[in-house]
């Protein structure tokens, strides 16, 4: 069923590195997102389906924070921002009120469910989502769905990794036809202004030699340039990403320490390891549950608002959906309630879906988390890192 | 003799009222007659998914996937097979429909046992992502095989199947009821309650287990068919997660476990948004302020209901006072969203409301009734009789 | 093991019979979704096999619009389109003396309830119905509309085969058989691309059809195809794609979705640092495609049925209605106009219907000649509802959209 056409496309080896990189910063973010699935699975054994909204919402937030800031469409004289400053007041609002909106919705809709069935608290949490989901789209700007503007973002460009170096006549030789090009371009622009048309679309017969000499000239450009490139290996990191993928790693290392190393953290796994017996210990099994969903739901903001700015998703109320789906398996990969499982998870889905892609099967991407959910699971029921354990639901 | 006569007697009864139904369908207009064979299709998938979920007490959240891969054989089938000369009438040969809805059943029966199978390993939320991720995977295939229509979707001959689709809903409850009444049922009931202790009092956990998944999805598959000769047209959209998160609310909203539930659940959240499409258009200040009334006086009587529960009065001035709160918090919330610039003066058509409102209702009704409507106890005319007895 | 045998004797059985019974194919072009392949100008369309109401008190039209889901920012500006042109009609004191009632009815973006909203509005007694954005719910109301002779003007639905449903389906918009070939031959001849790579939403039949439309042509024209990658919409990673595509070292690259995702792609684009043309069609008009796909998307092209800045007296009053009515806003997707165009269609029709039925209407709307658009001169009669329509290059420039090339129809 693959198209023969994309499989001669794929197994570029030299592409290999990178597309592996590509894989694991994608794959941070699935965790980042996951990690909020994972611990108020952990706490509470709910699936929290109201998650990828918190997600939707915390996007929300850092769009609107960065209008507040001028960074509209439309804005007059609008140049990229000089420092981080606002990126970083986005990040906070938007951890903060996905912090609130998380104790809102465990304090309304969670908390009064906790002694029912557990399918019961399923639903609320469907409906929930499906509240947000729905109500998001009567109040929040959607139609057109909107996005944070690239200029909020000071570091443009790319940090360039060389694993190879490159050929340096083949440089000279790029370089050489990069002049050839302006040159070319030079020629078009005047003969435009001497034909006296407002665009090269409409030059004269002649005139269009010359645009095609122009063109074939950038042409060869682009040719000298990948040949340089190719002669060589390097990685290639865009700025955005990159602040992305430590971000994201440094927020985990944060929420390793809290979980690990303080006692909230202590009491948190108490809770998680056995609520009943957590709560006879004196522990205060309400405020440990509100602790985790307000770090769960600010990761979730965290990477929304990442996501938005570094990516530049487009937002609807709805676009949370597939986050929501994608980190939720991310966390049942790594064994549902297991930290390092989601982070594991997360990094392997994100992995896996840029190395089918690489394969040449990038109509396939969106099956494979789901594929190698399922392969996983038959093997290891509990998921790679959790342990399986007959329960009631 | 009273045993038989009572089975063929509903039987009858059963094909009776399905004909019926099918006579009021085809007499009332193309909405109202769409809308009692969807319907009858969202019983069956209702209670077959009841049967899975809240009989077996296994965890099955993607429901929609057996709906689909019927849906698909069927329309797969149709499409390749009978003239699409025909799809502007309702032509179709009834044999043909059932031959397509019979070979719909094996392969949705197929793909339950497949997931089934796995369910002999995973638990709980682990089983439902793997039933989730089913449907994603299906979903992905199709659209990348031009045989079945892609992203486009598939057509296919029409038939007019709403006494089949009502034939199907019955054929649903009674298999379910039936089996409930043996000792089948009995062991499917025990692997609900307690797996390990029922696998130790000798029932086979294994068996029950894929039993309940393949009869589940084949019902599920049934009803795909019938859509699809209902429709005429079937599109991957028509069986996303949200179809199947709908039809796990009914179960679960029915109360698990009990049919009548499901059914009355089934027929409500069906005919809820479809009622909706005829709300007026309302101010959003006051659809807020509504909003947060509700939900503080859900606040309300939910702690009233605990406190019903530890053996106190239900209306006690506490209570009156939430009640209150209520009332004046809703105004103050729709009078303080006419200041939000972004919010004031705007009216919501009722159809950009409909979503809102359902959603709502879910947790609402979640919040104030969380076992269900019926909770595991089934209603019909014989407990009614049974309770003028006692 | 004795039910197992049964299962499939009776699979086999029924196998059997369904090939045996096999009716004489009468219309072999027409079976499944291989009619794609097939230009459909030539095909006998199929008259609807009832009449339709009678026009009343009021003309009553009814619009199915995505209004929930994932299709709302299009549904949403169809809806206005169509409300500002049944305001402005009846304003004008309506036709014949007879006001508009435009019926609105939400398909939630999914094709099975775009249905039920089409049964409804046929059983409020509308003569004609107009809508939806997307084919797949295209073809479910003009299922519905055929059985009740209901006549449907499509708004933005581009898939070539949607009119050989019934005589009663009309569109506004071009087909994917066009706007394909037109990017194609601008990027061929004007940008003198010769190798390039195509990207594609999976998800969306309508990227679907438009990049295999493009990619005949190109390869017609003499071009390559290097590769072609997919996508789905909701993505919001590209690098990988991207990242291959690069490998390849193309010319330009085809972004045949929607502007939801193309913003993600050109900024991902320019972050690869993949410095190639974009192309792309009408599914990237947008009010945001700018601020979606930054610096990346400017200097990329696409094809478009009007343009804010053209110098036509109908584009000019349009915008200035749509901001009047509106609040000073530009309409969010392209969808704006074609809806207006719709209904304005519509009701040209019905002040030429012979009779005052749904019929008359349906015959009155398959012989529009020059009806004067926003996006353009429509003309429907003898062309099977699909008006043969201009297409416009544009340019995206930081400044907006710049109107580069008009290409008139060609086959």
């Amino acid at each position: 069923m693959i198209d023969p056409l994309s499989l001669t496309a794929g197994l570029d080896a030299t592409a290999l590195p990178q597309q592996l990189l590509n894989g694991l910063m994608f794959g941070a973010i699935y965790a980042l997102v996951a990690l909020g699935y994972t611990m108020v699975y952990g706490v509470l054994k709910l699936i929290n389906f109201a998650h990828g909204e918190v997600f939707m919402i915390g996007a929300y937030t850092a769009l609107f924070v960065s209008w507040q800031m001028g960074y509209f469409q439309g804005a007059s004289g609008l140049t990229r921002a000089t420092n981080p400053g606002i990126l970083i007041l986005m990040l906070i609002t938007a951890m903060v009120v996905c912090g609130f909106l998380g104790v809102l919705i465990e304090r309304f809709a969670y908390r009064p469910m906790r002694k029912q069935p557990r399918i019961a608290s399923l639903i609320t949490a469907i409906g929930v989502s499906m509240l947000l989901q729905y109500g998001g789209a009567l109040v929040l700007p959607v139609s057109p769905p909107r996005s944070i503007l690239e200029q909020v973002n000071p570091y443009d460009g790319n940090l360039s990794i060389p694993l190879k170096p490159r050929d340096g006549e083949l440089n000279a030789a790029f370089a050489k036809a990069k002049e050839a090009e302006a040159a070319a371009k030079a020629t078009l622009e005047q003969r435009i202004k001497q034909e006296g048309v407002s665009s090269e679309f409409d030059l004269s017969d002649e005139g269009k030699q010359i645009r095609s000499a122009s063109q074939s000239a950038a042409q060869a450009t682009r040719d000298a340039e990948n040949k340089y490139l190719a002669s060589g290996m390097s990685l290639n990191i865009p700025y955005g990403q990159g602040i992305m993928f430590l971000a994201t790693l440094a927020l985990m290392g944060l929420l390793t320490y809290l979980v690990m190393f303080t006692k909230t953290g202590r009491q948190m796994r108490a809770v998680a390891h056995d609520f009943d017996s957590a709560s006879l210990m004196g522990i205060n099994v309400d405020k440990i549950v509100t602790i985790t969903f307000i770090i769960g739901s600010s990761l979730a903001g965290a990477g929304a608002m990442m996501c938005a700015t570094f990516l530049g998703t487009q937002l609807t109320s709805f676009v949370g959906v597939p986050w929501g789906v994608k980190a939720f398996v991310a966390a049942v990969l790594g064994g549902i309630g297991n930290i390092p499982g989601a982070v594991l998870g997360g990094l392997l889905i994100g992995v896996a879906e840029t190395m089918v892609v690489w394969a040449g099967g990038s109509q396939y991407k969106d099956a494979i988390a789901f594929v190698i959910l399922i392969l996983v699971l038959l093997v290891k029921p509990g998921g790679l890192l959790g342990s399986a354990k007959v329960e009631k639901v | 003799m009273k045993f038989w006569a009572i089975r063929v007697g509903s039987i009858l009864l059963a094909v009776l009222v399905s004909y019926g139904i099918g006579m009021v369908a085809q007499g009332s207009s193309g909405t109202v007659s769409r809308l009692i064979a969807l319907a009858g299709l969202y019983v069956t998938l209702a209670v077959s998914l009841n049967l899975i979920n809240g009989i077996t007490g296994q965890f099955s959240i993607g429901h929609a996937a057996f709906y689909q891969v019927g849906s698909y054989t069927a329309a797969f089938l149709a499409s390749q097979l009978l003239a699409r000369g025909t799809i502007n009438n309702l032509g179709t040969p009834i044999p043909w429909v059932l031959a397509a809805v019979g070979i719909a059943i094996v392969t949705s029966g197929i793909a339950g046992f497949l997931i089934g199978l796995p369910s002999l390993r995973l638990r709980g939320d682990y089983l439902a992502i793997v039933t989730l991720g089913f449907g994603e995977i299906l979903r992905i295939i199709i659209q990348n095989t031009p045989q079945l229509g892609g992203s486009y979707g598939i057509n296919s001959p029409k038939a007019f199947v709403v006494p089949y689709v009502w034939m199907l809903a019955f054929l649903c409850i009674g298999a379910c009821r039936n089996l409930l009444q043996t000792a089948h049922g009995l062991s499917f009931l025990s692997v609900r309650e307690d797996e390990v202790a029922s696998g130790a009092m000798g029932v086979n956990v294994t068996r029950v287990k894929v039993a309940a998944f393949v009869l589940g999805s084949a019902f599920a598959g049934a009803a795909g068919a019938l859509l699809t000769f209902n429709e005429g047209f079937i599109n991957v959209n028509s069986f996303t997660m949200d179809v199947s998160f709908i039809i796990l609310t009914m179960v679960v909203l029915g109360g698990t476990g009990s049919i009548t539930g499901s059914i009355i659940a089934a027929l409500a959240l069906f005919t809820l948004p479809e009622f909706l499409r005829d709300a007026p258009p309302m101010p959003l200040n006051a659809v807020l302020g509504t909003l947060a009334g509700v939900a503080l006086l859900v606040g309300t009587i939910r702690l009233a209901l605990d406190q019903k529960k530890l053996g106190r009065d239900f209306l006690t001035p506490k209570t009156y006072m939430g009640f209150g709160i209520a009332a004046v918090g809703g105004v103050i919330v729709s009078i303080l969203a006419n200041f939000l610039p972004a919010l004031a003066n705007r009216t919501i058509p009722s159809a950009e409301l409909r979503m809102v409102i359902f959603s709502a209702v879910l947790v609402i009704m979640m919040l104030l009734r969380p076992q269900g409507i019926f909770g595991h106890r089934e209603f019909g005319l014989g407990s009614i009789f049974k309770r003028a007895q006692a | 093991m004795k039910n197992l045998l049964g299962v499939w004797l009776t699979l086999a059985a029924s196998a059997a019979f369904l090939t045996g019974c096999n009716p004489s194919t009468d219309t072999p072009t027409s079976k499944g979704s291989s009619s794609s392949d097939t230009p459909n100008t030539s095909a006998k369309r199929p008259n609807p096999p009832k009449d339709g109401p009678a026009f009343g008190e009021t003309i009553k039209i009814g619009l199915v619009a995505s209004l929930n889901g994932e299709l709302k920012p299009w549904g949403d500006d169809s809806k206005l389109g169509a409300e500002l042109a049944a305001d402005e009609i009846n304003k004008a004191g309506g036709i014949n003396g007879k006001k508009i009632e435009l019926l609105v009815e939400d398909s939630n973006s999914k094709p099975e309830q775009g249905k039920t909203a089409t049964d409804r509005l046929i059983s409020k007694g509308v003569v004609g119905i107009v809508g939806e954005v997307a084919s797949g719910i295209t073809a479910q109301i003009a299922d519905s509309a055929f059985q009740a002779g209901v006549p449907v003007v499509a708004i933005g639905a581009t898939r070539t085969d949607l009119t050989d449903i019934g005589s009663n389906i009309f569109r506004v918009c071009y087909t994917d058989d066009f706007q394909g070939p037109v990017m194609a031959k601008f990027g061929f001849e004007e940008l003198g691309l010769r190798r390039v790579a195509v990207l594609t939403d999976k998800r969306q039949p309508y990227s679907e059809g438009l990049s295999k439309s493009y990619i005949e042509t190109f390869k017609k024209l003499g071009g390559t195809i290097i590769s072609e990658e997919f996508y789905n919409s909701g993505d919001q990673q590209f690098n990988a794609q991207l990242t291959n595509i690069k490998g390849q070292n193309p010319d330009g690259l085809f972004l045949s979705g929607y502007f939801t995702e193309v913003g993600l792609i050109a900024r991902q684009a320019r972050d690869v640092g993949l410095k190639v043309k974009l192309l792309g069609g009408d599914g990237w008009d947008s009010q945001e495609l700018v601020s979606g796909g930054g610096e990346g998307i400017l200097g990329g092209y696409f094809c478009n049925h009007y343009n804010d800045n053209e110098d036509r007296q109908e584009v000019k009053d349009f915008l200035t209605k749509w901001k009047a009515k509106y609040n000073g806003k530009l309409p969010g997707t392209t969808m704006g106009a074609l809806g207006y165009d719709s209904v304005a269609l519509v009701a040209d029709a019905v002040k030429r219907a012979a009779s005052p039925d749904a019929k008359g209407l349906m015959a009155a709307i398959d012989s529009t000649e020059n009806f004067l658009g926003v996006s353009g001169t429509i003309t429907l009669k003898g062309h099977a509802g699909n008006p043969p329509k201009r297409a416009l290059v544009v340019e995206v420039t930081s400044s907006g959209v710049v109107f580069r090339k008009a290409y008139e129809h060609f086959e």
